[in-house]
């Protein structure tokens, strides 16, 4: 059968891996960044710019790539105390749309959480396991997104079309 | 399937998980013990009919590595028995 959905591979995004206590990163990043989001597995958003608490002392912020430069000179990785990891990450991530009314439905394939609205709110974002891979979800209008090491792009959109097909 | 409580994201499937091995009991001084108790140490797994403390490691999630008492008859992740930690 085939699913009423859309795969759409992203453009590059600029990608910060951000570890340290949340008082040394808020310290350092000054207002670079949102608000720290204090739930795990959880995002905060400020002027396009979004931050996710992804682990322990453990943050990816993530922006358009037309602000890599810019908030890379904010948030001065090379410069940063020792407390505090401050790591460009930018061509390590391929992030995926899979959007439609079945969208639910194809990501239920993929990989074994739960998505339902009560389970899987908004401003959920989680790595988790997909098609066997570390992969980066959370909702997007219309469906779902979703992030895996680069190189797997490729194989991760071969996946999708079988999925589907 | 199991259901693995991680202490950062909550319970998740065990496919997110790698099995880090039992927990076992710290290292002795090899100069203060015997040899069959040095090759106990070296050789010997903890392999019990019930509960045994194992290590888990959230590789395709938060990261976290964890310890849980999984019973070895149902997989059930179990309280830590009386005694233990």
């Amino acid at each position: 059968m085939s699913y009423d959905i859309q795969i759409t591979r992203q453009s590059l995004n600029a990608l910060f891996d951000l570890k340290g206590a949340s008082a040394a990163i808020e310290s350092w990043a000054g207002n670079a960044l949102p608000n720290l989001p204090d739930q795990p597995n959880s995002r905060t958003e400020k002027e396009a710019v979004e931050l996710y608490h992804i682990g322990r002392d453990h943050w990816i912020a993530r922006a358009p790539v037309g602000q890599e430069e810019a908030l890379e000179a904010r948030l001065k990785p090379n410069d940063c105390p020792a407390d505090v990891s401050i790591v460009r990450i930018s061509d390590t991530l391929t992030f995926f749309r899979v959007t439609g009314s079945q969208a639910g439905e194809v990501m239920a394939i993929a990989c074994p959480l739960d998505l339902h609205d009560s389970q899987f709110g908004d401003d959920t974002v989680t790595y988790t396991d997909l098609f066997g891979l570390k992969a980066l979800v959370m909702r997007c209008k219309d469906g779902y997104e979703l992030a895996i090491e680069q190189s797997f792009g490729d194989m991760v959109e071969d996946y999708l079309a079988r999925a589907t097909a | 399937m199991m259901l693995i409580p991680c202490p950062f994201c909550g319970k998740r499937n065990e496919s997110e998980f790698i099995f880090g091995g039992p927990v076992v009991a710290a290292r002795p001084d090899p100069n203060a013990v015997s040899d069959a108790e040095w090759v106990e140490y070296l050789t010997i797994a903890p392999n019990p009919l019930g509960p045994v403390q194992e290590k888990w490691w959230h590789a395709r999630g938060c990261g976290e590595w964890l310890t849980i008492w999984r019973d070895t008859r149902t997989h059930d992740i179990v309280e830590a028995p009386n005694g233990s930690e």
